[in-house]
């Protein structure tokens, strides 16, 4: 038996529902749920495309198309990567979450919204799409907003603002997408109807704004960073915006017109540089660590943008490899966050804060380093990729190379006021958590700070790889 | 045939005016009254004109109006009864509803307001695709769905409501062009999720 390579998405399903009355066990589930997301991602990074993969009699053809009443999903080369990028992203954060989220439905649902991830990667359709992105949005806002127990009997994670917000944006998203579909099914009917193109254009910029936080939309970002848990916030910020930049990436591929519009690349430019200016302004004035994390990474996105307006492949591999980054920083500052959340009772405002390096190092320094990476400053991937963007920029403007410097600086502004409460002198905490201890957490601290240092010692694979996925995306040649 | 399905067919006739006045004036029942048992009749009342609007869609296949209303009364049932755990046990529940009672002059005003413009904007503005007498209750809905969830951000279970509003409205203007199968079964999918997050962020806000 021959089986299409989109039905590999089954494993993590079926896994997901095998987790699901084992919640007790967390290592078990955690660790179940990382293989699981790692062996998919290997397989859809490594297998080849067109030779079969036989496993006790039942061979997969990754390339071979799934048609689903009528609807035809496929894995194109160019989906490879991203694919690959989400799952083992997932794999990553679910160990990452392994000591921080006991019992949570995390790992079991995860898996369930990154699969619908993947599955809008691979089906042609924008209406299809964008349902399975709601769906996956809606699955991922459950273990957003767990309570977990603190030490002192209290409960941390009762408000729910965030995600609310975070659902009610994406389902606003959800009308453009569909018309969308609708609009390009007519102009294939009346090819001479620009109107059509011109709507659609406009509806899927304005669905794409809002699925990314974009300005004026940027508040379900700071709502979620500000109120989530920090593992599934980073779940979000990785993989779930990740998938819907790749999304984004494939729609440009597949409507070439979009892509040669000749105000595709000022408003790019001037989108990301009006989200690199005033999230690096309210950046810089931020004092609650969650609402600091939100910023940048609106400011992040918003480099994003300015790379994809440069219109260049080079452009779009410095967007690609800011993605790249964003696992390792976000993955740091998670398990920092956490546990300064934490000690401080659910709170991460300047009074909770205070003086809290000196009862948990780790923790803190963590935050620190993860959030001077996520600035874009060294040591970190990100700083290879804005220098580089930098000085693609600046050989066309020199203004809009100094107004991002500038943004990303507001950033660590906000970083060194964070800095400055942790580092404040010690004062006597009531409540104690063992888990900010927990030596586990701390070796995952290590491992990840090393792997962000010797990323931004050593960028030539990751930029590689970046390149690599740029050259898939043929529509700015 | 089932009886209901039947007795639905019978209804579509009401399917243009006294549909979307039927929807509107549940809109504003859910908007107005902030008692969880008054609100989940009225949404009923509202699912069930929805409905009512999908009988005329779906024409030939009546089964998916009528599960339509199976899953919006479902997806209400579930939000509201939520909503009630919420009510009895969180502790600013009390203080929620004197905050309502001062601010229902602003909300009958943002009301009327939305009427105007839904009313002006399906005068000026003609959707494509869908029938000039069935577009207005794509911009009752998604007026509403804007009300609810621009206002009413500290209320879970009305932002829910706002969300399968919207949900609601997309739902009737793509129907008409593409009535497919798989589009309706995921939509229904998407409602069932937004009951199921919405009933847990109502609940999981309560603090023990």
């Amino acid at each position: 038996m021959t089986l299409p390579g989109p039905l590999l998405l089954g494993i993590p399903i079926v896994m997901a529902g095998l987790l699901w009355p084992v919640r007790r066990w967390t290592t078990l589930q955690a660790w179940l749920a990382a293989f699981t997301a790692s062996l998919v991602g290997g397989i859809v990074a490594l297998a080849p495309l067109n030779e079969p993969l036989t496993f006790r009699g039942v061979s997969l053809i990754l390339g071979r198309p799934l048609y689903v009443l009528g609807r035809q999903m496929l894995v194109e080369p160019v989906d490879r990567l991203p694919l690959a990028f989400i799952f083992l992203t997932s794999a990553g954060l679910f160990l990452i979450a392994w000591r921080l989220l006991p019992h949570s439905n995390f790992y079991s649902l995860g898996l369930i919204a990154v699969t619908l991830l993947a599955a809008a990667l691979l089906v042609e359709q924008v209406v299809y799409a964008a349902l399975l992105m709601e769906m996956a949005a809606l699955l991922a806002v459950i273990p957003l907003h767990e309570p977990i127990l603190l030490p002192n009997g209290q409960r941390y994670g009762g408000k729910v603002q965030g995600g609310l917000r975070y659902i009610s944006y994406i389902t606003m998203a959800l009308p453009g997408l569909m018309v969308t579909q609708l609009l390009l099914e007519q102009f294939a009917v009346m090819p001479n109807d620009q109107g059509l193109l011109q709507s659609s254009t406009v509806l899927l910029g304005l669905s794409f704004a809002i699925l990314l936080g974009a300005i004026p939309f940027q508040s379900w970002l700071i709502t979620v960073a500000a109120d989530g848990s920090p593992p599934v916030v980073t779940f979000l910020f990785t993989v779930d915006l990740g998938a819907t930049w790749f999304i984004l990436l494939a729609y440009l591929n597949t409507y070439t017109w979009l892509g040669q519009q000749s105000l595709f690349g000022p408003f790019f430019t001037a989108l990301g540089l009006l989200m690199i200016v005033v999230g690096g302004v309210l950046a810089a004035s931020q004092r609650q660590l969650g609402q600091l994390l939100g910023y940048s990474v609106l400011v992040d996105n918003g480099t994003m943008f300015l790379a994809l307006g440069t219109q260049q492949v080079t452009g779009l591999a410095f967007t690609m490899l800011l993605l790249l980054a964003r696992p390792l920083t976000l993955g740091v500052m998670t398990l920092g966050l956490d546990g300064l959340r934490r000690l401080g009772n659910g709170d991460d405002g300047p009074e909770a804060m205070r003086g809290l390096a000196w009862h948990a190092p780790w923790r803190a320094f963590a935050f620190l380093i993860g959030a001077v990476a996520l600035a874009g400053f060294p040591p970190s991937l990100g700083f290879t990729a804005r220098w580089g963007l930098y000085h693609l920029v600046a050989a066309h403007s020199g203004w809009q190379a100094v107004l991002a410097l500038l943004g990303n600086a507001g950033v660590m502004l906000g970083v060194i006021t964070s800095m400055h409460v942790l580092l404040a002198p010690a004062t006597p905490h009531k409540t104690t958590d063992h888990a900010s201890q927990d030596v586990v957490v701390i070796v995952l601290i290590v491992l990840l700070i090393g792997a962000l240092v010797g990323s931004s010692l050593f960028p030539q694979i990751p930029s590689r790889i970046a390149y690599h996925m740029a050259e898939g995306f043929s529509f700015f040649r | 045939m089932n009886p209901f399905v039947a007795w639905l067919s019978r209804l579509s006739v009401y399917a243009s005016t006294p549909a979307i006045w039927g929807i509107f004036l549940a809109g504003a029942a859910i908007y107005l009254i902030a008692n969880w048992r008054v609100r989940f009749l009225a949404l009923l009342v509202q699912y069930l004109f929805i409905g009512v609007i999908f009988e005329r869609i779906f024409d030939s296949r009546p089964e998916l109006a009528f599960l339509k209303i199976l899953v919006g009364w479902l997806v209400g049932g579930a939000v509201f009864l939520s909503a009630r755990i919420r009510e009895e046990n969180h502790p600013e529940a009390q203080e929620h509803r004197l905050h309502w009672g001062a601010n229902v002059p602003f909300r009958i005003l943002s009301l009327l307001m939305m009427v105007v413009a839904a009313y002006l904007a399906s005068q000026r503005y003609a959707l494509p695709f869908i029938p000039p007498d069935l577009a207005p209750v794509c911009f009752v809905l998604g007026g509403l769905a804007i009300l609810f969830m621009g206002t009413e951000e500290k209320d879970t279970a009305v932002v829910g409501v706002g969300m399968l509003n919207l949900l609601a409205a997309l739902d009737i203007f793509y129907s008409v062009q593409d009535p497919s199968l798989v589009v309706t079964g995921m939509l229904v999918m998407v409602n069932l999720l937004v009951g199921l997050v919405i009933s847990y962020l109502t609940v999981a806000e309560v603090v023990e």
